[in-house]
């Protein structure tokens, strides 16, 4: 059934369909209308769920932890300084091998005070040890949901849906909102690895001494790195069920291009539109959509990219004395790599400023008529 | 693709209205984008919602700077914000005005057509006597005067979207329909 | 899993940090260098009780909301918990921890709510199997004898009390008016008393209907005939018409007799046969001027009593003692002198000193004088031993002439309600153990509460039940961290106008509500009330339970010693000591 709805309400049929037995979130801009429409959900009686009242995002995510631990299968979403507050959480989380799925809604963190689109919150939280998604648009969101609780139940990590703040949270458009029935043959029951059976009385999340707690930490990474493999498995059904298919990464535009812009998150939208004008106009030019940023697709964008000379990266995030986080952690997945394309890093539309296809275009032609990078952060639609 | 600017105040429906048409133009096979100026009103700030429709999906994702037609909601708000900026010439204002759109000549280079949405929605009791929600009415006479979407798919997208006293908000949106008056303006 | 387990690869480890196994392996017990163990200390409620209740005990029942629990425990200790709950001076909330954090637990109201309930008096006692054939004659029915009684009954002897009065119950009915002892309650517990068996004969007088031979019949005699002597104050016209003895006038108006009074009336006196005459006259519709040659802070009545008899409107004139009484036409003229304070004497009291030449007048129609009760010794066979006016006996009662034993007012001259049922318990014990032909000073000393002179009856019938140590908790060894301060629950009183049209009494019963709330207040000081504090806090879980069930001990196989149960004990019930190497 298409219906039109905002990126939020996407969130919240998603977690519907999910079969989501426990919520706990706190509100916040952007995000707080997700929890808003579930609590209405559950209020109303229409959905079989726990929502859980907290006080804080340490809280909820601490709520889940609990709820997940013993098997039930659970959502939170929120934003920003919500996300931050959640930080310590965020690492039991995936230290405990839970399979939590959230949304973040990208938002700037202050100050200054700002509640607009930035992927600086969800990109801050890189090392937690959660898998991260971006999400294009709200079909995508729905759909990413409903993969992202398969993904995160066969490898036991928590995934961490990111969409942007108003781009997507608070914009409406069609959304094709599959039935209970073909999600239920696509997603079936959470089964917990260790189940919590008060017969027989376990300790989770025990002290564990440097003699094993090393070997913990390698086994996430182990399950970090067959990620790549499942997401494919996943998607591969999900579009037995849905015909819609999205990949770690997405190639558009030109076969054979010299000159590849890679974005992520609602930018690629925009993009789309200006890689296909460019290309009428005779410019040899092709897009790349990062969906995943965690585990980072290095060897997919190394395949996407063969014989590209140069590379265009934007990112809407700043790691103050770094630079962009994207064009930074794609520095770091092509060094090992034979191809070394030059990689024009630019950073636009923090704090929610728009990234108008004017901006894009400015950026692939500057990137088109040098050489080099004049310098290592190439500031796109900065007030001069 | 068609780009629809709506201006009111906080509180007023701005954004609703915007949802509502989204959703009568997407009945009649359109994608549609639609989504409110992201800020932090409060009620009686002066806001604006925005509206893209178009035959293939769209992809931009970007504020509506030049819109091809404005909807306004409170015609006090003209004058007090840049209420043109970036309308493209012949686009149609419509105002929500018990005055005829003689009266609003000043607005030169565009068409501009009135209805008298207030005194309608307090005729169906929608919203109070100090805060007459007038969202839906105005809906109906953008059906009639840019004819980009019919009046059964506004009625539709009504019940569909707005939550309560769904006949009155059609039967407000239908007076408007037959109420709303229009006027050409081609000296800019 | 009793054994450590290890992993030699990556792969044999489970995903998550997650026990596999036990720990019971680990058997830390043998780290231990303390012992922490469980064993009840004296709260210093019971350790002042003269009574020797089991406060904490009931007090917890009531907590439980378990009022036929709470009843037992104070039975068991206590024939006439109504009467107590009203009447006694409660020693044991002026020593209750709970005043150092805000204000003492409120034991005697609670005491009086649990011998109210109406459910919990249609207790029938079982008649006892078997009598014993030793017979035990006691000489007075007040509380004392009572209480002998009791406990005997309780030991399966059969007794007689013998009662010179027509109605039983001594000085509790004759002394205590019916506005602070209804008599419905004093007949209520008589009677249970009674249902065990015990026999009381009213009208006989040792002496006079009743004499030393036909006592003979008996094995033993309890001898609790009380103080009913008023004392003289030794000054001119004390013998004049119009003049009466305190005890005497509170026997005729207790017993339903009248009393002819003028309008005004002096008492003279400051203990509580003073305040009482002095409340009764006013309930007689006269004024009462109480006279006291000492200041108010002397006065050995009790402060309720006194601050009760103020507000109803009796006047007292401190630092005056009379000389002489003079009358003239009926009219009393009461000569007087003024004193001042001196240095303390014996009792600790300051020393009243009269000033020269500050005579002065009273004038009042009827004169009562109530300056304390000395004992009739006529009817005493000659030889037993007195001393400063009382009969000396030992500790268990017994005064040195083979199965004779007394009590009450008649030995000590701590003459309250609860001495005399306590001394009335330690004559049971010693009548037993007479019988018995046990040593009734050694039996005595094991079951004495804290130092004494206290016994608990339960801890005799059942020695290995509920051991305790003597040690009396102080305040300090309690946990503050585990209380809050909390009102302390006070019973309503009529208004003092009300209060005087009549004999009704003053004072009412908590409600169950807010004796449940008072209830709560207790520290359980030194008694381990089931709060499973240790079993919390303890970090090898070696607190332990059954089934649910907290057992109050300790697996000392995996105990360590850490003493962290003994540091977080709110009321300070586990005890720690070295581990014997």
């Amino acid at each position: 059934m298409k219906k039109v709805i905002t990126g939020n309400q996407a969130v919240a049929y998603g977690v519907i369909l999910s079969r989501v037995e426990v919520v706990s979130a706190y509100p916040i801009t952007p995000q707080t209308t997700i929890v808003e429409e579930l609590s209405e959900l559950i209020a109303n009686g229409r959905l079989n769920t726990r929502f859980l009242k907290v006080e804080s995002e340490h809280s909820a995510m601490a709520a889940l932890i609990g709820a997940s631990t013993v098997g039930v299968r659970c959502f939170t979403a929120t934003s920003s300084h919500g996300l931050a507050y959640m930080h310590e959480m965020l690492h039991w989380a995936s230290g405990a091998r839970l399979p939590i799925v959230m949304v973040n809604v990208n938002r700037a963190i202050g100050p200054p005070w700002n509640i607009w689109s930035d992927q600086s919150d969800s990109l801050s939280q890189r090392d937690t040890g959660w898998i991260q998604l971006y999400c294009e648009n709200n079909q995508e969101v729905l759909d990413t949901i409903l993969q992202a609780y398969r993904i995160a139940e066969i490898v036991r990590l928590p995934v961490m849906v990111v969409l942007d703040a108003f781009v997507l949270s608070h914009t409406s458009e069609p959304v094709d909102i599959p039935s209970m029935e073909e999600v239920d043959r696509f997603l079936p029951p959470f089964c917990p690895s260790y189940p919590f059976e008060p017969e027989e009385p376990k300790a989770y999340s025990v002290i564990t001494t440097p003699e094993y707690f090393f070997e913990f930490r390698y086994k996430i990474q182990k399950a970090m790195e067959e990620v790549s493999e499942v997401s494919r498995k996943v998607e591969d059904e999900f579009y037995v069920h849905f015909k819609r298919r999205y990949g770690a990464i997405e190639r558009y535009g030109g076969e054979k291009a010299d000159l590849l812009l890679l974005t992520s998150g609602t930018v690629t939208s925009t993009s789309r539109l200006v890689v296909k004008k460019l290309i009428e106009q005779g410019i040899n030019v092709a897009g790349v959509k990062i969906k995943r940023f965690r585990p980072f697709p290095a060897k997919e964008i190394s395949e996407a990219i063969k014989g590209a000379e140069k590379l265009a990266v934007i990112d809407r995030n700043l790691s103050p004395g770094v630079g962009g986080i994207f064009a930074q952690e794609l520095r770091a997945a092509l060094y090992p790599g034979e191809e070394k394309p030059v990689i024009f890093g630019f950073i636009s539309g923090l704090g929610g400023r728009d990234i108008t296809p004017e901006l894009i275009e400015e950026a692939i032609h500057y990137a088109l008529s040098h050489s080099q990078p004049e310098e290592e952060i190439l500031w796109l639609g900065l007030k001069k | 693709m068609i780009e629809i600017r709506f201006h009111g105040r906080g509180g007023q429906g701005a954004q609703v209205a915007s949802k509502v048409l989204a959703v009568a133009f997407f009945h009649e096979g359109y994608f549609v984008q639609s989504f409110p100026a992201f800020g932090v009103e409060r009620r009686g700030a002066p806001v604006m919602a925005f509206l893209r429709i178009d035959r293939e999906p769209i992809h931009l994702r970007v504020n509506i700077y030049e819109p091809d037609h404005l909807v306004v909601l409170d015609p006090t708000l003209i004058g007090a914000v840049d209420l043109t900026s970036g309308l493209k010439p012949n686009g149609w204002i419509l105002i929500n005005s018990y005055q005829p759109p003689e009266a609003f000549r000043g607005l030169k280079g565009f068409r501009i057509a009135t209805v008298d949405a207030t005194s309608i929605a307090i005729r169906h009791g929608l919203g109070s006597r100090t805060n007459p929600i007038v969202n839906t009415a105005i809906l109906g006479a953008f059906s009639k005067i840019t004819g980009l979407v019919g009046m059964d798919s506004i009625t539709l997208a009504i019940r569909e979207e707005v939550p309560g006293k769904k006949d009155e908000n059609v039967r407000a949106a239908r007076e408007a329909y037959n109420e709303v008056t229009a006027e050409f303006h081609s000296e800019r | 899993m009793t054994k450590r387990m290890t992993f030699k690869s990556v792969s044999e480890m489970p995903e998550i940090p997650i026990s596999m196994g036990f720990m019971d392996w680990n058997k830390t017990g043998t780290w231990r260098a303390q012992r922490p163990y469980y064993v009840d200390k004296t709260p210093p409620c019971s350790a002042s009780c003269p009574v020797g209740n089991d406060i904490v005990s009931f007090i917890q029942k009531i907590a439980e909301e378990d009022l036929e629990g709470a009843w037992r425990v104070l039975r068991e200790e206590n024939p006439l918990p109504g009467v107590c709950g009203r009447v006694c001076f409660h020693p044991c909330e002026s020593r209750c921890n709970r005043s150092f954090l805000d204000e003492p637990v409120a034991i005697h109201a609670l005491e009086r709510f649990v011998a109210d309930d109406m459910e919990l008096r249609k207790e029938k006692v079982k008649r006892e199997i078997e009598k014993a054939k030793e017979k035990v004659a006691i000489i007075g029915s007040g509380p004392a004898g009572l209480s002998c009684a009791y406990h005997l009954a309780r030991f399966h002897y059969p007794v007689t009390v013998f009662e010179s009065f027509s109605l039983p119950g001594g000085m509790l009915r004759m002394g205590i008016p019916p506005y602070r002892l209804p008599r419905e309650v004093l007949e209520r517990e008589i009677s249970l008393i009674e249902s065990m068996g015990v026999e009381i004969r009213t009208g006989v007088t040792l002496g006079q209907n009743l004499d030393w031979e036909e006592l003979k019949s008996f094995s033993a005699i309890f001898m609790a005939t009380g103080a009913h002597l008023s004392r003289a104050l030794g000054i001119p016209g004390e013998k004049r018409r119009g003049v009466f003895q305190g005890l005497e006038f509170l026997k005729k108006i207790n017993s339903g007799k009248k009393v002819t009074l003028g309008e005004r009336i002096g008492i003279i006196g400051g203990g509580n046969t003073a305040i009482d005459v002095a409340r009764s006259v006013l309930r007689l519709g006269k004024k009462a001027i109480i006279l006291y040659r000492r200041s108010k802070e002397e006065m050995p009545a009790f402060e309720e009593e006194i601050s009760e008899a103020l507000e109803e409107g009796v006047k007292i004139r401190y630092l005056v003692s009379p000389i002489q009484i003079h009358s003239r036409n009926g009219l009393k003229r009461v000569e007087c002198l003024r004193m001042k304070l001196g240095e303390k004497d014996e009792t600790g009291r300051r020393k009243p000193i009269p000033i020269p030449n500050s005579n002065f007048f009273i004038e009042v129609d009827s004169l009562i004088i109530a300056a304390g009760e000395e004992i009739e010794f006529s009817f005493f066979p000659k030889g037993w031993e007195r001393r400063e006016g009382i009969l000396l006996t030992q500790r268990d009662g017994s005064i040195g002439v083979k199965g004779l034993f007394a009590g009450g007012d008649l030995t000590s001259l701590q003459r309250t309600v609860a001495h005399a049922i306590g001394s009335g318990k330690r004559a049971a014990l010693a009548i037993d153990c007479y019988f018995k032909g046990r040593d009734s000073e050694e039996t005595l000393r094991q079951i004495l509460i804290g130092e004494g002179p206290s016994i608990s009856i339960f801890r005799y019938l059942h020695p290995d039940e509920r051991p305790m140590d003597s040690h009396i908790v102080r305040f300090e060894e309690l946990n503050m961290d585990y209380f809050e301060q909390a009102r302390r629950q006070k019973e309503s009183k009529l208004p003092p106008k009300v209060r005087i049209k009549d004999f009704r009494e003053v004072t009412s019963t908590l409600p169950s509500s807010l004796a449940i709330e008072e209830a709560g207040r207790c520290f359980s000081c030194g008694t381990c009330n089931g709060c499973e504090t240790c079993y919390v806090f303890c970090p090898d879980a070696s607190i332990l339970k059954r089934e649910g069930v907290f057992l109050r001990e300790v697996d000392y196989e995996f105990c360590k010693g850490c003493g962290i149960c003994f540091t977080e004990c709110p009321r300070g019930a586990i005890t720690l000591k070295e581990e014997a190497k």
